[in-house]
């Protein structure tokens, strides 16, 4: 009956999307949105349906009886709902047609209607493909005869608060940048890719700008607190997934930008918005088809990792040809002087398309050589030693770029002002380095570069009164927020220690300034896992304090997590994860580490986004 | 030759020089940082033997595992050939005899290898394709493993 119901709310909903379409083509504007509005209204009543499902255990759906079980408390049936393939894509439609429909509902220009119209027309297009998708292969309603009583249970690794609101965070990026795909292809197929165009997308690039910058923040949150490997980024192909489209999109900002304000890099412009919701398909595909092994993988089917991949290619290709019949004939190349804004945004581009490259590289190499039998993988290093050298070029290039004017003469007092903050910044990096007795070259540069851009926004911040701006906000945040994470990301990586050692229950050791005893263990079993609890007690420097680590051990499915316990201080965090003891022994495997700075880390991922929302809702004349 | 002829072919001049410069540069870097995987009878094969990290995949054979402190000793095995395993360091909890795993070190001899990390896995049922393949091969495939 359930089952029923949701499923012809859905077969509705894509009949209306059909309809939608034809009035289009018959040239009935009006209609045509309308009737793509009702059809997102139905989809996101059906996802409505399924967290009710979800929420009630109502076993007699499939996707509830496998991802779903009486026990659990509220809060993870709820986020079972998009635990799993077909709920996740469910909410991927549901997320592609709410963006569609609300940008009918706020874009209200009646001269720009026919605009209006054909945004709707390619937003109903994508949805559609999804929505087809979604029924003929990953129904969420399918039906289970005779109805189970119990269900199977969620992944336990995917049991925590982060983790319920990271998937939908993503999901709201990713699919955002669906909206800026159907503008451009409006504004190229009309004709209107100017500044006035831009100024409209802009909200629409921010705020999913701002979504997906927040979900990679969650995830690497939750990898810090939950994994036990003390640290917050590996490089694992599931992470470049999101780190793709996000430094696509951020590219697409800083050349919006100059549309916006010069008129110019127009097909550029659209490239990189098509670019930008290829990258975000390409990481949806690679994290849920199953190519990588991961907590994320949901789809074990190839077939619908095969169906993933067409749909990204129908989609990229189409946008391609469509911007290869419209993009303008006539390249305007401003006589553009090198000490200009607009051509610090172009180095700003290629350098964050060069890291884009590098990253997609590393992640789809191994894939595409396990094709020919042979496996490899690639460590951190390829990533750190090839980006490092471009990271401290680009981090001056920030520097330097925003304070120059659009197209004109270098101001020369700024010459001066970036001579005294590059000369504090080299004073301070070469203090820090005899100080702390590390002679590195790249902890140097890095120290440099990123103490460079800071003191260079906090002295121009100050100087030039921005603060009773609000129009310099967004930049300033989102700006300062990088040098702060890049130096807290240099200090982190080359300050931070670790130590794996075995110890017994009342055993002391002791390693640098640093002591700690195994004061406690207890065992508890409760529900469906094994629970070891155990007390440590630090002292250093004359402070002592306690550290509670736990491992869990799931019997269905076998499954160990670690809860970490971890004692922030003003620099840095103590931070302490065990493993069960070996079977017969008392010897208990822990891995410490000294996390130095990572608060840096979170307050720069902080401010970026922070300034992204100073950005996306700020007042435009 | 216009003025602005000569200007497009300087840019174009430029951003293949500096195309090819890149792509050698990652390239490079890809070829010192690839970490790649041989189950033991590859190795076994192998005209030359591979410098460098490398990881090796097969099941850790039952009752080879000795421990003496933070050191262990243990068998890697597709059934037709089998790496000894020196590592120094903590035993992951998932690693068990007669389960899959996978080690990450470099080799001393064409069956010693001296392993910098075992590989932590996110659960049980998890195992490389290739030593999947060699078990699928060798017959002693459980079907809890998966397709």
């Amino acid at each position: 009956m359930a089952s029923n119901v949701a499923n012809f709310i859905l077969l509705l909903a894509i009949f209306s999307s059909f309809i939608s379409n034809l009035f289009f083509f018959k040239k009935k504007y009006s209609l045509s949105i309308k009737f793509f509005n009702y059809s997102s209204l139905l989809v996101i009543f059906s996802f409505c349906l399924l967290v009710y499902f979800f929420c009630t255990s109502n076993f007699s759906i499939s996707a509830v009886y496998e991802n779903s079980h009486t026990l659990k408390p509220f809060f993870y049936k709820l986020a079972g709902t998009w635990g799993n393939h077909e709920g996740s894509l469910l909410l991927f439609v549901t997320i592609i047609a709410g963006f569609g429909s609300l940008f009918s509902y706020l874009f209200r220009k009646e001269e720009m209607y026919h605009f209006k119209s054909w945004v709707i027309f390619f937003q109903n297009n994508i949805y559609l493909i999804f929505l087809i998708f979604l029924i003929s292969t990953s129904n969420p309603f399918d039906m289970i005869i005779p109805h189970p009583q119990e269900g199977l249970g969620l992944n336990p690794i995917l049991q925590d608060p982060l983790l319920v609101l990271h998937p939908p965070f993503l999901y709201l990026g990713y699919v955002g940048f669906s909206l800026t795909l159907s503008l451009v292809l409006s504004g190229l197929v009309l004709r209107q890719l100017d500044n006035n165009w831009a100024s409209i997308v802009w909200p629409w690039v921010m705020i999913a700008w701002v979504f997906l910058s927040i979900g990679i923040c969650l995830g690497s949150i939750w990898a810090y607190y939950e994994l036990g490997w003390g640290g917050y980024w590996f490089w694992d192909p599931v992470e470049n997934a999101s780190l793709m489209p996000w430094l696509a999109a951020t590219a697409l900002i800083h050349s919006l930008l100059v549309l916006k304000t010069k008129n110019q890099m127009r097909n550029w412009t659209s490239l990189l918005a098509i670019l930008t919701f290829s990258f975000s398909l390409l990481g949806t595909f690679l994290v849920r088809s199953g190519v990588l092994n991961s907590v994320h993988a949901f789809a074990n089917d190839p077939e619908r990792g095969v169906f993933i991949l067409i749909i990204i290619f129908v989609i990229t290709l189409a946008s391609f040809i469509i911007h290869a019949i419209y993009s303008s004939r006539t390249i305007s190349i401003g006589n553009n002087f090198f000490f200009s804004k607009e051509s610090f945004l172009n180095i700003n581009n290629l350098f964050l398309l060069f890291f884009l490259f590098v990253v997609l590289i590393g992640t789809i190499y191994p894939i595409i050589l396990s094709i020919f039998n042979e496996t490899i993988s690639i460590g951190p290093v390829y990533y750190n030693t090839i980006l490092a050298p471009f990271v401290f070029i680009f981090l001056l290039a920030m520097s330097v770029g925003p304070l120059l004017k659009w197209s004109n003469k270098i101001n020369l007092s700024y010459f001066g002002f970036l001579f005294v903050t590059f000369s504090i910044s080299l004073c301070l990096s070469i203090l820090i380095i005899i100080l702390t007795n590390q002679n590195q070259l790249a902890l140097f540069l890095g120290l440099l570069t990123s103490l460079v851009l800071i003191l260079t926004i906090i002295f121009e911040f100050v100087k030039n009164k921005l603060f009773l701006k609000a129009y310099y906000y967004p930049r300033v945040l989102s700006h300062l927020g990088v040098g702060i994470l890049l130096l807290s990301i240099f200090l982190n990586g080359f300050y931070s220690e670790s130590k794996d050692f075995e110890i017994q229950l009342g055993e002391n050791k002791e390693f640098n300034n640093l002591s700690l005893k195994f004061v406690n263990q207890d065992i508890y079993k409760i529900n469906n896992y094994l629970e070891m609890k155990t007390d440590f007690e630090i002292s250093k420097d004359n402070q002592i304090f306690t550290l509670k680590p736990s491992v869990r051990r799931y019997f269905q499915p076998v499954q160990i997590t670690s809860e970490t316990s971890i004692k922030p201080t003003i620099l840095s965090n103590h931070y302490l994860a065990v493993n069960f003891p070996n079977q017969n022994e008392n010897v208990l495997g822990a891995r410490y580490y000294f996390n130095f700075f990572i608060h840096g880390i979170w307050l720069g991922m902080f401010l970026i986004v922070v300034g992204g929302m100073f950005s996306a809702f700020k007042k435009r004349n | 030759m216009t003025d602005k002829v000569k200007k497009r072919l300087y840019i174009f001049l430029v951003s293949i020089i500096t195309i090819i410069i890149i792509g050698k540069f990652i390239l490079d870097s890809l070829q010192k940082n690839v970490v790649y995987f041989f189950s033991p009878t590859e190795l076994y094969n192998s005209t030359e033997l591979p410098n460098g990290l490398i990881r090796v995949g097969g099941m850790v054979k039952k009752d080879s595992l000795v421990k003496n402190g933070n050191r262990y000793q243990f068998i890697i095995t597709d059934f037709k050939q089998e790496i000894n395993v020196k590592y120094t360091g903590l035993k992951p909890n998932l690693f068990v005899e007669g389960q899959g795993a996978v080690v990450e070190g470099r080799l001393k001899t064409r069956t010693s290898l001296e392993a910098e990390t075992i590989l932590a896995k996110h659960d049980e049922n998890y195992m490389p394709k290739e030593v999947a393949d060699a078990l699928k091969k060798s017959g002693d495939w459980n079907k809890k493993y998966g397709k």
